[in-house]
């Protein structure tokens, strides 16, 4: 076999045939089966053709793609997106260059949803934004694909882009607040959706990692309330914690103010706010459990020899335990973000403005396109779609290439 | 005190077991002090369960089994939520499962056409928020159906209009009691003969298909004990009521209760077809080759060699999977489908006693987590001991 293609390259039209002979009619069985398939197929690939490119009125998204990605944020505040969106386009391209390497197959998928929605629905100085944001997303690839990996300057450059997104997240805040700030009840839309995702985690995180060390702690107390908290948040929906927040919090808060986050008092706080307790909270819980996983991943040996070495308990915990555990987590705790991002449209149901609010909203407020429901529904599913699949494509790399047994 | 003997020489505040005790004692009062304050901002209100036994004034749709009305107590219309939150995760794990199987066992199909559509499936359906689905199912499919009056319809048997779905279904006569205690037998003697026959099988080589004899066993006693009883079943087809307000007869599944279905299924349908997936690739492929080896066909090999195999893989992750389905079916209060924390709402604006409520909706959760968790830890259990 392996004569024939050397001598004489098989013809591409033969090769595909015997492809097809082996993926899709290699038996009687199997021939049916492809038939079926295909028909399955066409019909729901011509459904959904037909509805996008025939049946649906799209301007409904055009018309509200201010409300549906940023909610009612005041007009003439939109500057303060822009640096964080900037940044972190940044810092997600090296991050994609330095950790792992763009899946074509995957990068190909999402190219061919997102360009067509960015070239209907971006005009003038919003076009000219985000494909600076994307230009710049594809520079940081480029430049650690390029330069930084192999080369000595690659761990430098994945500490400094580890600072960076820590940085991110403050000046993410800072925008919202400073230079007079915008009132946290506008924020809203897709940009919402994010945001919450992006507090629930960076909060929960030293929130799980205690809880962890608490849960294996050697002292009965600690482990305890650890466990009891832990289980108790797994066991019930997200949605009573949210509920709890909006209803219960208020009544046990002091009303004490405390700048910025509330200043009419704690029990006066803004319902954005009362959210992100919800979701650090809740999510608290979830991080634990993969923190622990990590925990228990570190070799007992690797405690012991630094007890040997005369090391401390904090000691011991912040410089061995830690330092491997947490790496060993990172992929768990980007799956943990993708379903708490997912998780975020359920403030949909207390009545903050998120992306599926937004849409709800279109629908039932605006009655040129009360009939548009669809289109919009699948707009959001969209949206919600592109950014959770890359991300869990991202985990999937990190798996392979951060996982504990191939460090 | 000991502790000191044993710490000499040391600073007490080295000392393991006073490092312990302080730690441990600081924490615990800390806990203590929090929960002191809790109670002191809780004395103020009325906590109390007697609301409870209170006239509920509100009624629900979609019961099933339970039959309440507004002048009921309230705790019967919380069971009436509970029921449907319980049917809702039964047929919803039911079919998930179902769905996921086979998801899961087509995406490592060696058809690729087949492989490749599993695998859009898996990747669409678990990466749109679960809430988004719901709401898409309601309200862009479900709710743009054509009116009761003018139901779609399939050969004047079933029923589908913006209402809901109205199938044929069966009605019980009398003597179903008799036919109850009849296939009670049945099964009884199903599982002796499986066993007889398994046994046999063992014991002597011979085939002896313990699985077709127990069914035709069952089937045999309850079409005698069916003619006995006299028939105490007929069928029942809906039909459109008088004014186009309802259906009559048959059976009848909301508009909600089936969104909320369809979405749950399809997401987690999708996970658990990641686990199926998984926890196939991860019995040894020499399994698979072996009992090709031995001449089994496709379908014996998945069924008799690797599912068996893979199942004792797949139950833990699975068991949070079913766990996630029940808790997420808390959303359907998005699309006013009155499961128990819907109900519960009701309850809280109408009585303002939401910190009690609240208490038994997490007390709630957790029984069914606890009832979940031990079924499949059993199962787990029994799985585990065929490898011996």
């Amino acid at each position: 076999m392996a004569t024939i293609v050397r001598t004489s390259p098989t013809p591409i039209l033969r090769r595909a045939r015997r492809w097809a002979k082996d993926n899709l009619f290699g038996s009687v069985g199997n021939t049916l089966l492809t038939v079926v398939t295909s028909a399955i197929l066409g019909f729901v690939l011509y459904q959904i053709l037909r509805f996008v490119f025939i049946t649906a009125e799209w301007e409904v998204i055009e018309t509200n793609r201010r409300l549906l990605f940023i909610g009612r944020f005041p007009a003439g505040e939109e500057w303060r997106f822009w640096p964080t969106i900037f940044v972190a386009s940044a810092l997600a391209g090296l991050t994609w260059g330095l950790w792992s390497r763009l899946e074509w197959q995957a990068a190909m998928i999402l190219a061919a949803a997102l360009v067509p929605v960015f070239a209907f629905f971006a005009h003038g100085e919003l076009a000219l934004l985000t494909a600076a944001a994307v230009a710049l997303a594809v520079l940081g690839y480029g430049l650690a694909q390029l330069w930084l990996t192999g080369s000595g300057y690659s761990a430098a450059a994945r500490q400094l882009v580890m600072v960076g997104w820590v940085i991110t997240f403050p000046l993410t805040i800072f925008m919202l607040l400073a230079f007079g700030g915008v009132d946290p009840s506008l924020w809203g839309g897709f940009y919402l959706n994010i945001l919450l995702a992006v507090v629930g985690i960076v909060v929960s995180f030293p929130l799980g990692v205690l809880l962890a060390l608490g849960r294996t702690s050697s002292y009965p107390v600690l482990r305890v309330a650890s466990t009891a908290y832990i289980e108790l948040i797994r066991g019930v929906p997200l949605i009573t914690i949210l509920l709890m927040t909006w209803l219960v919090l208020p009544i046990f808060l002091p009303s004490i103010a405390v700048p910025v986050l509330a200043p009419e008092g704690l029990d006066d706080m803004e319902l954005t706010y009362r959210v992100m307790v919800a979701l650090v909270l809740f999510s608290a819980a979830y991080v634990a459990e993969a923190v622990r996983g990590g925990l228990q991943a570190v070799p007992r040996g690797q405690i012991e020899a630094a007890q040997a070495l005369g090391m401390g308990t904090f000691s011991v915990l912040a410089f061995i335990i830690l330092p491997q555990a947490l790496r060993a987590v990172i992929p768990a705790l980007v799956g943990q973000f993708i379903s708490l991002f997912k998780d975020t449209s359920l403030i949909f149901i207390v009545g903050s403005t998120d992306l599926l609010k937004a849409g709800r909203a279109i629908t039932q407020g605006q009655i040129e396109f009360s009939s548009q429901e669809k289109e919009v529904l699948l707009f959001v599913a969209l949206v919600f779609w592109v950014v959770a699949f890359s991300m869990s494509r991202l985990s999937q790399r990190l798996e392979r290439t951060m996982g504990v047994g191939e460090r | 005190m000991a502790v000191t003997t044993i710490g000499a020489g040391l600073s007490l505040w080295r000392n393991v077991r006073v490092q312990r005790f302080v730690v441990q004692a600081v924490f615990a009062a800390a806990l203590a002090a929090f929960g002191y304050y809790l109670f002191t901002q809780a004395r103020e209100l009325d906590l109390g369960f007697d609301f409870l036994n209170g006239r509920a004034g509100f009624n629900i749709s979609n019961q099933v089994w339970t039959n309440y009305d507004s002048n009921d107590l309230r705790r019967e219309l919380y069971i009436a939520g509970v029921v449907n939150t319980v049917r809702i995760a039964g047929v919803g794990i039911a079919l998930a499962t179902l769905l996921g199987l086979v998801a899961g066992v087509a995406r490592l199909s060696g058809n690729w056409l087949l492989s490749r559509l599993a695998l859009v499936y898996v990747e669409t359906a678990r990466n749109i928020p679960l809430l988004v689905q719901i709401v898409f199912w309601y309200i862009a499919v479900l709710l743009q159906l054509p009116r009761l009056a003018d139901s779609m319809t399939a050969f004047d048997m079933a029923f589908l209009s913006v209402r809901g779905l109205a199938l044929p279904w069966v009605q019980t006569e009398n003597g179903f009691g008799l036919w109850l205690i009849f296939l009670t037998v049945a099964a009884v003697a199903a599982v002796a003969v499986r066993q007889w026959r398994g046994k046999r099988e063992e014991r002597t080589g011979q085939p002896s298909y313990p699985n077709w004899v127990a069914l035709g066993t069952f089937v045999a006693i309850a079409l005698v004990g069916f003619a006995i009883a006299g028939g105490p079943l007929s069928p029942d087809r809906p039909e459109i009521g008088e004014r186009g307000f309802r259906y009559d007869g048959g059976l009848f599944i909301s508009a909600e209760f089936t969104a909320l279905l369809l979405a749950l299924v399809t997401y987690t349908g999708a996970f658990i077809a990641e686990i199926v997936r998984g926890s196939i690739q991860a019995v040894p492929k020499g399994q698979t080759e072996a009992s090709a080896a031995l001449g089994l066909n496709p379908f014996q090999r998945l069924n008799l060699v690797i599912l068996p195999q893979a199942l004792r893989i797949m139950i833990p992750p699975l068991t949070s999977q079913y766990l996630n389905l029940t808790k997420n079916s808390s959303l359907a209060v998005a699309i006013a489908f009155p499961e128990l924390v819907g109900v519960s709402r009701t309850i809280m604006n109408n009585t303002g006693q939401t910190i009690p409520m609240f208490v038994i909706v997490m007390a709630t959760y957790l029984l069914m987590s606890l009832i979940i968790s031990l079924v499949m830890n059993t199962l787990h259990r029994r799985t585990t001991l065929v490898e011996h």
